[in-house]
């Protein structure tokens, strides 16, 4: 009885948790500011929170757009600023 | 008759004229025929050059269509030389022992990372590791780019404790040639698993999450933790979580705050009641004040396991202790990044106190104190030449030898570069 309330428990959290999470990024907007900025300010903003900047020449088109995701993936930056982002460092 | 006579001669003279103009259409005819001819094979060749022209551009093109895979490498080489020198005083009595190592046997690395994109929504990422000794694996895992602000990860993958294991802990990101002791590793954040993860916009602010359930940690018999590898020890999963916060909108400032939740006994054990629970609190601030860029980053960690019965291995007596670990970094780094002097604007000077603090009475007690400096020459961006010192003072809580001093001085000599 006890481990069925405690699943109980566990789904109710679990399903909560879940529907919070989806509140929070359908609902979550950036301000004008923060949507104006450019490709290269973002660059110059969020690279440098772990790395140096990366030169635009290191790789190629193509390249950029996989190192983008994998860079996401680490520094969880909104997917605005990764599209910005990887389009000023494909120029 | 002279009327018949000239009706005759202009009979004959436009016979004449006609068979001229025959004999001068045949004589073109004659002539034209082969130049037509010519003209004609030329086209034909014309045209058929065209197209293979044709062909070749067709060909060159697909292979240069994008395609949906992509495949490339990246990952990362340190390698350098230490000089240290260890004394340990037990009892009054202090032995000193000095080591040279070519290369840095502790800090030595070699991990290509392989990235394979489909499409714009899959991410495969491995990164195979040689560490001088064994090869290893740093990560292997697949990343599903769901929506914006949702990317699901599933395979062996870092775990969102702190930030230090998943973001800054690659040689040519690092600014010193060392860890921080004990952070890095402590509790292990590799493990097998699924994740959720994502940034999100908040107005002028900026927030992330990311969480993890994984196999977990196993506590050992002398009370440490190391990860349970693919095949878990219990029923139970460990769950990891971080939040992330970046209140200023020039994303300068990130604060986070992580936990980790599991049990850590085998099935079946005396452990089998043992739970881990693990806190983490990470800052990091990035800021050019020209035309100097400073760079401050720390993490705080903190490991607990409730109360269990351990052995003591070396009289296999029972025992217990309170198995909390602690440790934590603060480190700063300044690069003059808007001097006009080429030299001086590679140049950065880091330093970094930490704090390593295991679990008194146990068989790995200490209480750590290590400071370290380093003057780093960036080549490029992702190319870093580091000269380090560092400085770390030890006393021991271990139940043999508590009240042991131990005293290191290293210097290093490290490169690195991102592949």
């Amino acid at each position: 009885m006890k481990i069925f309330q405690i699943r109980k428990l566990v789904i109710i959290s679990i399903t909560g948790l879940g529907l919070m999470i989806m509140v929070t990024i359908i609902g979550c907007k950036a301000s004008q500011q923060v949507s104006n900025k450019s490709g290269a300010q973002l660059w110059a903003e969020n690279c440098q929170r772990c790395h140096n900047t990366p030169s635009p020449a290191t790789f190629s088109p193509e390249q950029w757009e996989t190192v983008g995701l994998h860079m996401q993936s680490r520094a969880l930056i909104t997917d605005e600023e990764r599209t910005k982002i990887v389009d000023f460092l494909k120029q | 008759m002279y009327l018949k006579r000239n009706s005759l001669t202009n009979y004959n003279l436009r016979n004449m004229k006609t068979i001229k103009i025959l004999s001068g259409l045949a004589l073109s005819m004659l002539i034209i025929s082969p130049m037509a001819n010519h003209l004609y094979a030329q086209d034909q060749a014309v045209d058929t050059t065209l197209a293979n022209r044709v062909t070749e551009l067709e060909i060159e093109l697909s292979h240069k269509k994008t395609g949906e895979d992509h495949f490339m490498m990246a990952g990362l080489a340190t390698f350098g030389f230490v000089s240290n020198s260890t004394t340990t005083t037990s009892g009054g009595i202090s032995q000193k022992t000095t080591t040279n190592s070519f290369p840095d046997v502790d800090h030595f690395e070699f991990s290509p990372l392989f990235l394979w994109r489909h499409g714009d929504k899959f991410l495969l990422e491995f990164e195979p590791s040689f560490d001088g000794f064994s090869l290893g694996v740093n990560w292997a895992d697949v990343s599903y780019f769901v929506a914006p602000g949702l990317i699901l990860r599933a395979g062996y993958l870092v775990t969102p404790f702190g930030t230090y294991s998943k973001r800054l802990a690659a040689g040519w990101i690092d600014k010193l040639p060392t860890d921080p002791t004990g952070l890095a590793d402590y509790p292990p954040t590799s493990d097998f698993g699924v994740e959720a993860e994502g940034g999100l916009p908040m107005g002028n602010m900026k927030m992330n999450y990311d969480i993890s359930v994984t196999n977990g940690l196993q506590l050992l018999p002398d009370g440490e933790l190391q990860s349970v590898g693919a095949v878990d020890n219990n029923k139970n999963k460990t769950v990891t979580a971080r939040l992330g916060l970046l209140p200023l909108s020039n994303s300068s400032l990130e604060i986070g705050v992580s936990g980790m939740w599991g049990s850590v006994g085998d099935a079946n054990s005396p452990y089998e009641s043992a739970r881990s629970q693990s806190y983490a609190a990470d800052l990091n601030f990035v800021k050019s004040f020209s035309p100097i860029l400073v760079n401050f980053k720390g993490q705080y960690n903190y490991t607990f396991v409730n109360n269990q019965n351990y052995i003591n291995p070396s009289d296999s007596s029972v025992y217990t202790f309170d198995n909390k670990t602690t440790s934590g970094f603060a480190q700063i780094s300044f690069r003059p990044t808007g001097s006009g002097n080429n030299l001086l604007k590679n140049l950065e000077l880091a330093f970094r106190y930490g704090k390593y603090i295991t679990p008194s009475k146990s068989t790995w007690g200490q209480n750590s104190d290590i400071i370290d400096v380093s003057l780093d020459y960036w080549f490029t961006w992702r190319t870093v030449f580091k000269i380090g010192f560092q400085s770390s003072n030890g006393t021991s809580t271990a139940i043999a030898n508590s009240g042991d001093k131990i005293k290191s001085e290293s210097l290093f000599a490290q490169f690195s570069i991102q592949l």
